[in-house]
């Protein structure tokens, strides 16, 4: 059976702070299987760069075992681990040619000048930088500097390509086209991929499995998709896109469905999340739950409307060409945001105005009130 | 228990882990052992132990005598005098040239002239102060003055004053070209008035540079051998000639040792409050990203005056002493008869030349060596992490803290019998240069070390080199440029240095500065002159040199980086 790219067991790392123990990794696990882009998300300081610089041998961790195709490598040197890592500010060698740059490893593994040459021009070919090999890192742009940066690490066939936030020195419309250009190549090459960002949308459309970490510890792992639709605690839905969260008492629990009161009087019903390790009795009747809606999941409708959920009142009114982006009060004082979509023709409520809103039930879910 | 335990793992592992560092370490500590501390260590037995007892006898006995104590006022009086008067000299022309709109050659001028003190020999403003303003003195007799006594603190301060205001000039220059326009604009928006504005804004922003300057220049007074030994005369004793006079004069090595304990005290006082405040300092770095650039806001008026009244001043005051030196290396008898000779300079190279090549041969020496270890202390304390290391560091700057007096006095107490006897050979003299002025390239390396990326050396790693390809291949040429700027400064030093080195020569082993001495003390001025006219020369070649090399080094890739004396001395 053939091993896994990337095993994380247990692993941890500890600073010392001013004699305070920080616990900047805590006890991650993750299991990377060849050729799979995964990305690990959060804001910043939440150990997902720390957790890179472990797998890459840049630090070594306090605590658990890093095993990468079956070898265990928790205290390998990086120059023996055969990885890739791409460095947030590229790291190029400022005194050599792209073309010494690129060839700086092979050179270093001991392979024979007439061996480098092709394999030089081939990788900087596959990330679009033909002739650029007699040029100075300064010469170039920032974009061609990141393909440089990535042809320097390809070149090597590393088993695991780590890459630091790559992209977030590039302005806005470089970016997006980098994220497709180095999907693309990672799918050529078959290569396994880690990357690291606190972009989302950069996470949701490169990943084949997004990490989602905060404080140190692994939040929840899982598709794009399933981290948007299903996130499993109450920061995943509120880090992954926008989310409103909605403290509600529970009325009954029935099967997977919880019945709760919202402002105003009406109850509403829908799916409650059972987030793994946790008991089954997580929802009590007379407790708490959070309601998590995404405001395209919010529909604002006339005060009398027979549909609505809750009544409302707008607190703002913000018309963004494809939808109109209210924010609207309930009775209990907390705000939603509402997103709709445009319609030529369609009514729009002004500022202060009563209304109702309401809830699409197939698209939102209950978290316990604790999951944060 | 298990705390020691643990630290003696960490210990072992070191070994095992990174056996490059581990073995460079331990032949630092080493050198530091022979060659810092042993000395050192030699001086205060020497100071101490009276006939193998704890005895305060020398101490008392040097005490005893009053014109001690007076030297020891003396030097603590005129280090103040010093520091005052420098800082504001330097600040002065700090002012001229980053907050003035004098044209561009005239602010080349004014750093031009400043650069003229800090390569010269020790003596050259004293030899020539002496020609303006001594017996007979040129300026003298243009004023009819007839009873003017420059021998003395009056002498002294103004030429001590003169040789190191260009420190303060640069460490001041430094803080006040790194403060943003910004901050000027903001005042001046929010009303002020251009006085308000200097006065509580780029005043209080300079306090770090001021206090640095203050510290720098008091540890250069306190420890100056040279001008004293020529102006000082007998109504104005300080610490260091007393201690030489009494160890070449008399052969009292104890009392010598100890008027140098007495030296070495405030001066390792100074060297710690800088390096607390040091500590404290943040860097500030430059990141690119200051949008629009606005240019700083004019002084006001009365301070623009001030400014151009004492910098054109100095300025002319500083080419009028080079002047003197380089009119009287070329006048038969100065002052008497003033006609037209090379016969001074025939005379340096048929009878100075052994001490010209010696002392190239030890400053090449020292510079190669100097800066070789530099880059090793320097890369080590900056990217790694290791047992003491703030220890290290330290330990690596105190000779070039102690006054060259008491490192010399040191040597050759320590080194004057076997096992490690060294007296009268050229490694004395090289070891002493290199332990003292090595500090230079240190701070230089470190200094340009802060500024590279450690995700360099990473990328390395992380493409498969070992840390020894990696040091060679990619720290070195990124360092080089500021491996060059500190060879420049060690250089510089070692042709220049007499305080240490003085009481290490032989008959075997010369230098020039002695020979200047030498020519003080026999009253050839013409012959002084000469000699420090052809160092002077030396010195300014080997410096152009250099920055050729420095510029050779950077242009390749275009990464424009001038480690400035500033970084340096700070």
């Amino acid at each position: 059976m053939p091993s896994s790219a990337l095993e994380l067991r247990n692993v941890s790392k500890v600073f010392k702070k001013d004699r305070d123990e920080v616990r900047a990794v805590d006890s991650v696990n993750l299991t990377v299987e060849q050729g799979e882009m995964v990305t690990f998300l959060g804001p910043s300081g939440c150990g997902k760069t720390t957790t890179l610089r472990m797998i890459a041998g840049f630090e070594l961790p306090t605590g658990g075992t890093i095993t990468i195709q079956g070898r265990d490598m928790t205290n390998t040197p990086v120059n023996k681990r055969e990885i890739g890592f791409v460095f947030q500010n590229y790291a190029l060698f400022p005194h050599m040619t792209v073309f010494n740059n690129v060839a700086y490893g092979l050179k270093s593994r001991g392979e024979k000048d007439a061996a480098i040459k092709p394999k030089v021009l081939a990788a900087l070919a596959l990330v679009g930088l033909k002739n650029t090999e007699n040029r100075y890192p300064s010469q170039l742009s920032g974009g061609e500097q990141q393909r440089v940066a990535l042809a320097r690490v390809i070149v090597m066939e590393p088993t695991l390509l780590l890459m630091d936030e790559p992209l977030s020195n590039l302005d806005a419309k470089l970016r997006i086209h980098m994220r497709t250009e180095i999907r693309r190549i990672q799918k050529k090459l078959g290569i396994t991929c880690l990357y690291v960002t606190h972009d989302q949308a950069e996470a949701l459309t490169m990943a084949d499995r997004i990490v989602v970490m905060n404080k140190g510890k692994v939040e929840q792992v899982g598709s794009p998709f399933e981290i948007y639709s299903n996130p499993q605690s109450l920061f995943v839905a509120d880090f992954i896109g926008q989310a409103n969260i909605i403290k509600l008492t529970v009325e009954a629990v029935v099967g997977n469905d919880i019945r709760a009161l919202l402002p105003g009087g009406r109850t509403f019903t829908a799916r409650g999340l059972r987030p793994e390790g946790k008991g089954a009795d997580i929802y009590k009747v007379g407790g708490k739950a959070a309601l998590i809606a995404r405001p395209e999941s919010l529909t604002v409708l006339s005060a009398d409307d027979p549909n609505g959920n809750a009544p409302a009142t707008v607190v703002s009114e913000v018309f963004v060409g494809s939808h109109i982006e209210y924010e609207v009060e309930l009775e209990d004082h907390s705000v939603l945001k509402a997103f709709t979509p445009f319609q030529a023709g369609m009514r729009v409520f002004g500022e202060d105005e009563k209304v109702s809103i309401w809830i699409d039930p197939s698209n939102v879910l209950f978290l316990p009130e604790s999951s944060t | 228990m298990s705390d020691f335990t643990k630290k003696k793992t960490e210990r072992t592992l070191m070994i095992k882990k990174d056996p490059v560092l581990f073995s460079v370490l331990v032949a630092v500590w080493l050198s530091f052992a022979i060659f810092i501390f042993l000395p050192l260590v030699k001086l205060l037995l020497v100071t101490f132990f009276v006939d193998g007892k704890l005895s305060f006898a020398n101490l008392s006995n040097i005490l005893g005598r009053p014109y001690n104590v007076r030297a020891l006022y003396g030097s603590l009086i005129l280090a103040t005098a010093v520091s005052f008067a420098g800082t504001f000299l330097g600040y002065m022309f700090a002012l001229a040239v980053t907050r003035t709109s004098l044209p561009k050659p005239l602010k080349w001028l004014l750093s031009a002239v400043t650069i003229l003190p800090l390569i010269s020999p020790p003596f050259t403003s004293s030899i020539s102060l002496t020609l303006a303003l001594g017996p007979n003195g040129m300026l003298l007799k243009a004023f009819g003055i007839e009873n003017l006594n420059i021998y003395g603190f009056l002498g002294t301060w103004i030429s001590e004053t003169l040789t190191y205001f260009p420190v303060a000039f640069m460490v001041i220059t430094a803080i006040l070209s790194t403060m943003t326009a910004n901050l000027d604009d903001a005042a001046l928006s929010l009303g002020a008035s251009t006085r308000r504005m200097f006065r509580t804004i780029t005043i209080p922003l300079s306090y770090p540079g001021i206090g640095n300057s203050f510290l720098l220049l008091f540890g250069a007074s306190l420890a100056d051998f040279a001008t004293p030994l020529i102006l000082g005369g007998h109504t104005f004793p300080v610490l260091p000639t007393e201690a030489y006079l009494l160890i070449t004069g008399m052969f009292d090595i104890k009392g010598g040792s100890t008027l140098s304990f007495l030296l070495l005290v405030p001066a390792l006082v100074v060297f710690l409050i800088q390096r607390a405040l040091i500590g404290k300092k943040s860097y500030v770095s430059v990141t690119g990203k200051n949008g629009a650039r606005s240019d700083f806001a004019r002084l006001p008026k009365e301070l623009s005056v001030i400014i151009t009244i004492v910098c054109t001043f100095v300025v002319a005051l500083i080419l009028y002493l080079y002047f003197i030196i380089l009119w009287g290396s070329l006048v038969k008898v100065w002052s008497v008869n003033n006609s037209f000779t090379l016969d001074h300079y025939r005379y340096v190279f048929a009878h100075g030349k052994k001490a010209i090549t010696d002392t190239l041969t030890i400053a090449l020496y020292s510079t190669v060596l100097g800066s070789l270890l530099a880059v090793v202390i320097g890369y080590v304390s900056q990217r790694k992490k290791f047992f003491g290391q703030r220890f290290f560091e330290f330990s690596s700057m105190l000779n070039y803290a102690l006054p060259g007096t008491v490192v010399g006095i040191a040597y050759i107490i320590a080194f004057n019998e076997r096992p490690i006897l060294l007296t009268g050979t050229m490694s004395i003299l090289v070891a002493a240069y290199v332990f003292r002025y090595y500090a230079t390239g240190i701070r230089s390396v470190i200094a340009s070390l802060q500024q590279i990326d450690p995700a360099l050396e990473e990328a390395s790693l992380s493409l498969g080199a070992g840390s020894v390809r990696t040091f060679t291949h990619v720290t070195i040429p990124l360092i080089i440029p500021a491996v060059l700027a500190g060879m420049r400064y060690i250089f510089i030093h070692c042709m220049t240095a007499i305080s240490a080195t003085i009481f290490l020569v032989s008959v075997r082993w010369t230098l020039l500065t002695t020979r200047i001495l030498e020519s003080m003390t026999e009253l050839q001025f013409s012959q002084a002159s000469a000699f420090s006219i052809v160092l002077i020369i030396i010195v300014f070649a080997a410096d152009a040199l250099m920055l050729f090399l420095l510029r050779l080094s950077t242009s390749k890739f275009n990464r424009p980086q001038e480690t400035s004396y500033a970084i340096v001395s700070a």
